[in-house]
Parts: C-alpha cells; structure tokens; sequence
C-alpha cells in the first residue's frame, strides 16, 4: 500500500471512529443501546424529509410552469456549496491545523501535501454526509420530475462528488495562506480568530451579495419577463455571481453528450481540479510553514516572568469559581471553541438579520414580520421567545461541556470538589455563554426589527427559565456519555453526536412548547394568563432539571473511566 | 495510609482482568514502589486508589476511610501525578497552580510561599506565566509535580512521576518525596527504574498479570528470588512468561 493511500485510511478510520465502534460493538460489547437510538434519531427525521421532498416537487412544478426548472438545479448546488463554504471553513482550520495527530504526522517521512490530502479526505466526506440531506433530495425530485434518462442517473452522482470540491478547495488555498501569516508569534491564537472572522464575514458578505443576485433587488417587469422568457434566464440570474452553479446545472440537464453539458462538465470538473492541485501545492510550501509554532515551546526571555518577582496567587477562590474561571479561560483561549461557542451565539442572530434583510423599504423580510407581529402579539412574542432559546441553546457549549474536557477528564476526577458543585459551574459557564446568546437575540429583535418593551420583555422573561431548563437538559445528555478521547478539539464540538443529539431533543422540545404557546393563546385566556402559565412552567422545568441533573452528576461521575 | 483489600478491575465486561484480588497495605511514612512490566496492572491500581477508575470488586481505605463511600474526604488528603502529563494547555502555569490551589483549599500564604519554594527549585519560575502549551514534556511533568507538591496532602500517588524529567529535577523529585514521608506521609508510586525502587523504597511490591508476585523490603525480595544480584534480576525472574 502507498503511504499516501495508508495514511488516507488511517486518517479516515481516525475520524470515523470505525475501528473503535467495531471494538466497543463487537469486542467490548457497550454502547449497544446508541443503535436503537441512531435508528431513533434517522426515523425522526424522515418527516421533515418527506415535507422537504414535497416543497422541492411544488417547486420543480412552479417553475416548469414558467420553463425555468433548471433552476432547481441551479439553487441546490449553490445552497449546497455556500453551506459547505461557510461552515466548512472552521472544519479545515480545525482539521488542517488543531488534530493532535500532527505533531506525529509531522515527524514522518510524508510530504506536507501528503499529509494535507488526508486531512482534505476527511472534510471532504464529512461534507458529502453534511450535504446529503439537503442536496440530495433535490437532485433525486429533479431526476423523477423530468424522467431524466440514465444520462442523468451516471452524471447526478459524479456532480455530487465534484460538488465541494471547489468551495473547500478555494477555503483551504485561503486558510493554508493565512496561517503562514498569522503563525508569527504569540498572539497566533488570536489571529487565527480574526482571520476566521474576516473569513467567515467574506463568506457571509459573498451569501448576501448572492441572495441580492436571486432577485431581492427590484427588478422591474421588463427584466422578469426577459428573464422567463429565456430557458435559462432564471438559472443565470442565480448563478450569475458562481458560475460553477450554472456549469454544473448545464451538465446535470443537458448531459455528457450533448456539447452545452460536455462543456459544463470541463469547467466544472477543471476548476475544481486546478484549485484542488492549487491546494496540494500551496501546502507542499506553505503547510509546514504554518504548522510550525503551534505546539512550540517557550521561546525567547521576553514576556517571561523576571526571577525574584513576585508570582500572582490567588487567596482561596471558592472551588465553583474557580471551576468557572477554568471553563471561561478553555473556552475563550482554543480558538475552535471561541468560534464556535462563545463567537457563534453572538453571530447566529446577526446572520439571521442579515438574511432577512433585502435593504429595501416594504419588501424586507424584516417589515413583513414587523407587521405580522403588530397584528397578532402572541404571535410576535412566541416568535422573539423561540429565537431568543434558539440563539441561546443551539451552540453546542452545554452539550459539550464534559466532552470538552477530553483526557484531561481526570483532574475533574481526583479534585475534592463535590460533583454537584463541578456540574454547577459548568452550568453557570454554559448559561453565561447562553445569555450572551439571549443579549444578541434580543438586540436585533430591538434595533433589527423594533419590537417594543411590550413584547420583548415577556419573551426574555419566558426565554429565561426555558434556556436555563435546555442548558441542565443538554448538560445531561453529555454527561450521559462524554466523548472525551479526542484528537481534534473540532471533535468535541462540532462531531460530537451529542451535541446533536441535544439539538433534536431542544427542537422537539420548542416544537411542544410552541404547540402548547399556540393551543392556550386559542383557549381564551387573556395574554397576560397566558404568558403567566408558560413561564411558571418554564421556571418549574428549570428547577426540577437543574435538581435532576445534580442527582444524575452523583451517579454518572464516579462511572466515568478514562 | 493505604489499604487495598481484595480489589479486582476487569476490562471488556470480564474479558481481560487487569488486576486480581490484590491486598496490600502501605503504612504511614512509608514509600511503597509498585512494579511490574507493561500491562501488568499498575496504571489501573493507581487510577483505582485515587477514584479514577472504580474496582469491580474489594475495598480501597486512605487513612482508614473507603474511597468510594467517603470519596471527598479521601481526595482531599490525596494528590496523584499522571503518567501522561495531560493538563490544561491553554491555561498558564501559574493558573493551573492556582487553580489547584483553589481546589485543595490551600491558603494564599502558603501557596505563595510553596509555590515560589518549587517554582525556584524546579527552575520554572520564568516559565510560570506562560500557557502550558508552550511547555516541553518536561516543564508539564514538573508543573502537575509542583501542584502537587504545594497541596502537601497526607497521600501521594504518582505514576512513573520521573519519566522525562532531568537529572537535576529527578533528584530533588526524590529529596522531595523521602521529606514526605519522614514527616509521616505515604507515597505509593510506580516506576520502571530499577535503581530508584531499590535506592528509595522501604518496601517494593511487584504485580505481574494482575496477581501481586511479591512484596516486602529489599531483603524480603532477595529471600523470595534465587538470583538476589539486583532488582533488576529479582524482577525478571518474578515476571518471566
């Protein structure tokens, strides 16, 4: 076997974990019982699916109606590759620069663009799962809907794979060079912060550019008659800004054989060639290069601290302060954490507001609701309610906080610190990062879409208890199994199958608590009634939760190996 | 002290024992050395003596106290040093130190006056306010070391603690660890340096396959071995097959 093909298969066998599950499955015989639960969690989303295949029929035929179904094409694969760029750009930086794997990689006889293909291999098939449930789907109605021949059938999967490519690739050339840059010293962690910021701010500011690009910025009837009128009028105002889009629609529609689809398939096949081997070779310079420093030892006389001076100590913090410092500092100084914990609640709002937006008076999406919430204020404030527990709840910090531990688990272990007061802490850390989350939801709900005093403050008054009962719920779920031998501080995280776990169970949960918003606004009951029961509610969820989880740190602490 | 009474651990649900019925005792003021080759089940001791891993069977006492039932109590008088240095990278020397500190309830006086003790003799007082990260294997080993040592608890449990440490530092591990147990405390650690157990210990255990072959002082092991040259041989012939 070549090393590049065994270090592929080990990298792979790494992140998936296969040899691990075949062990803990056949040889150590645990964790049985995730199977049914996996089956759980697929069967649960086959709803949404159908409804999702559903939406994508009505739309297939509203647009054949006008002669632009080709559009359909056109608007998954770039849903598809603006998913995979946004965020697919932490993934890479986590991958290509934080595995703990590296430092050994390193020291082997593997050049940087050997090494670099391993780890683009991982990302890469982690996004073809990413991408499956919502480009897929597209694909296959697209196929059905226009009884595409076996043309289609053999070019749909080879698109599907060429399909991140480009967008990884092109990250991957920006991230390589950034980290060459920003690797200069001790401040790297905080570069590569701003650099992801800058990244992920271009990645957003590329998106808005393209939602305007869709048709958010007033074209007048000429334009939209012209743009009917032509078949692929639609496809090429979509693509317009990407046009990789259009090319891979034309070889998707048209086919191999006929010349439009062959050429299609060139372009698109031959840029994502030339940035994938743009990339091999930006890392056979530049990889090493930015690797270099980021498990470096202490360097030069500088900052250190001078002999004879005094060393700083603390005079007895109180062991659940001091296990909050702990968790604030871990979080706010591994870069893949801040970006995706504390960063990210801060931003989901943003990016919501800026989605909304159109940037023109009466047609922004902003208006509409503003509008819809002054008719029906229950309405408005279910609404605020649900973002505000939304942006607080769906980082993945609380259903993280024990995985994020990893192998330094064992300090949480032989502290004399009561596991109740361990797990208050951690409580404490997750709901801080939460209220930032709240703080965010409800600044654009102010300044974004003007809601009044009235209808803000009894969606944080109901948002409060129901966060603080998500966050001891998500707590649990992690405690329950800790992944905490990981490589990648990304695993911890973003691969964590309990942080997912956690959010089918939050969504489940808000889709009760809406129902039962819903069910009791329709009862008769006046609003202030209303909103009286469901924030009792949510606080005697939050108590009994907070309760339960303590009892269940009790039982689950002392059982955790590592 | 530290009673280890009929304590058995099995890994795989059963498959493979790891450690079997071991009994021992080890008194106060006394440095007990635990050796035995790889996987002969003296990580999974140590891990079972400071509540890491929980034995499937038999009881663990410190200072007469079951490390299950009374665990806070138990750890509050126990330290233990990892044979892998993994601590907190993105914290500072002087964090960890600190947070330590926090936990064990050490006062700010004699933290200070500890800490700047250990710092100096381990020479890592430049080092301290600097993230563990940048450290070498070395520095972290040292660091935890010196938690420890600041903590000053009744037990110590340290597995292989001179892995990776220089010369110098190894020495003053050693100073360090004989003026614990003069002063009445108990050190139970692991190592494979044949030279330090025979040199340090007052007495020296030896598990192999999970099964305690033999214990007692220096003397005791020459009785039990033919070849009494060095622990080196006492050893071998206790672990061959």
């Amino acid at each position: 076997m070549s090393p590049t093909v065994a270090l592929v298969k080990a990298a792979l066998n790494s992140n998936f974990g296969w040899s691990v599950v075949r062990h803990r499955l056949f040889v150590q015989k645990r964790d049985r019982w995730m199977i049914p639960l996996i089956g759980l969690a697929v069967v649960s989303v086959v709803p949404t699916l159908v409804l999702y295949v559903r939406l994508l029929g009505a739309a297939f035929d509203m647009l054949k109606s006008l002669g632009q179904e080709k559009a359909l094409l056109t608007l998954a694969i770039l849903a598809g590759q603006l998913i995979i760029l946004v965020f697919g750009l932490f993934y890479l930086i986590s991958t290509f620069y934080f595995s703990r794997d590296l430092e050994y990689l390193v020291a082997l006889p593997l050049k940087p663009s050997q090494i670099m293909l391993s780890k683009f291999s991982v990302v890469l098939i982690n996004e073809y799962l990413t991408m499956a449930p919502i480009i897929l789907p597209a694909l296959i109605v697209y196929g059905f809907k226009k009884r595409g021949g076996l043309g289609y059938w053999i070019t749909m999967p080879l698109t599907y794979l060429l399909l991140p490519v480009i967008p990884l690739a092109a990250a991957g050339l920006v991230i390589v060079g950034m980290m060459r840059l920003v690797n200069i010293g001790r401040k790297k962690d905080l570069l590569i912060v701003l650099g992801s910021l800058v990244l992920i701010a271009a990645a957003l500011f590329l998106q808005f550019g393209l939602s305007r690009a869709t048709g958010t910025s007033a074209p007048d009837v000429q334009q939209i008659i012209a743009m009917i009128g032509s078949p692929d009028g639609l496809v090429q105002t979509i693509g317009r800004r990407f046009p990789p889009a259009i090319w891979a629609t034309r070889l998707l529609n048209d086919g191999l054989l006929a010349a439009s689809g062959f050429t299609g398939f060139i372009l698109f096949a031959g840029l994502s060639i030339l940035l994938f081997c743009g990339l091999m070779a930006g890392a056979q310079r530049l990889f090493f290069g930015g690797l270099v420093g980021l498990s470096e030892r202490s360097g030069g006389p500088g900052r250190r601290t001078k002999a004879g001076a005094k060393i700083k100590v603390s005079s007895g913090r109180h062991p659940v302060r001091a296990i909050f410092l702990r968790e604030l500092r871990l979080m706010n100084r591994t870069p893949i954490f801040l970006l995706n914990g504390v960063l990210g609640v801060l931003m989901i709002p943003v990016v919501f507001a800026l989605t909304l937006s159109s940037g023109r008076q009466g047609s922004d999406s902003a208006d509409i609701l503003r509008l819809l919430t002054s008719a029906k204020p229950v309405t408005g404030i279910l609404v605020a309610t649900m973002f505000m527990i939304v942006c607080a709840t769906l980082s993945g910090v609380a259903s993280s906080a024990f995985s994020r531990e990893g192998r330094k688990f064992w300090v949480s272990k032989v502290i004399p610190v009561d596991y109740r007061k361990q797990v208050l802490a951690k409580f404490l850390h997750s709901m801080a990062i939460a209220l930032l989350g709240i703080g965010s939801a409800a600044a654009v709900l102010i300044f974004r879409f003007h809601l009044d005093a009235g209808q803000w403050l009894p969606s944080l008054a109901m948002a409060l208890p129901i966060t603080a009962f998500l966050t001891s719920l998500n707590l649990a779920i992690d405690l329950a199994r800790p992944l905490l031998d990981w490589i990648s501080p990304q695993k911890a995280m973003k691969q964590n199958l309990n942080v997912l776990i956690a959010m089918l169970f939050d969504l489940g949960f808000l889709f009760l608590y809406g129902l039962a918003f819903v069910t009791l606004g329709k009862s008769g009951l006046t609003l202030a009634a209303v909103l009286a029961i469901l924030a009792g509610l949510g606080l005697g969820l939050a108590v009994l939760a907070f309760a339960l989880l303590l009892q269940f740190a009790l039982r689950r602490y002392p059982s955790i190996e590592v | 002290m530290i009673e280890i009474d009929h304590v058995s651990k099995s890994y795989n649900k059963g498959a493979v024992r790891a450690v079997d019925d071991l009994t021992l005792t080890v008194p106060p003021g006394e440095i007990f050395g635990f050796l035995g080759p790889n996987g002969a089940g003296k990580t999974t001791t140590i891990k079972m003596i400071v509540g890491i891993l929980k034995p499937d069977g038999g009881t663990i006492r410190i200072d007469g106290l079951d490390n299950r039932a009374e665990a806070l109590r138990c750890k509050a008088m126990t330290v233990y040093v990892p044979d892998e240095p993994e601590i907190y990278e993105r914290l500072k020397g002087r964090e960890y130190l600190n947070f330590m500190g926090d936990v064990y309830g050490v006062s700010g006086d004699e933290r200070r006056q500890r800490i700047e003790h250990w710092l100096e003799a381990f020479e890592l007082t430049r080092a301290v306010a600097d993230p563990i990260q940048t450290y070498s294997h070395g520095m972290r080993q040292k660091i935890i070391l010196i938690a420890a040592l600041m903590v000053k608890p009744r037990v110590m449990v340290f597995d292989e603690p001179m892995v990776g440490l220089d010369p110098r530092s190894s020495h003053l591990l050693k100073e360090a660890m004989r003026e614990h147990c003069e002063g009445g405390g108990t050190l139970f650690f692991s190592t494979h340096i044949m030279e330090v157990a025979e040199r340090l210990c007052d007495r020296i255990g030896i598990i192999h396959k999970g099964h305690l072959a033999a214990c007692g002082t220096m003397a005791d092991l020459r009785d039990q071995a033919k070849d009494k040259a060095s622990l080196e041989n006492i050893f071998l012939e206790l672990t061959e097959s």
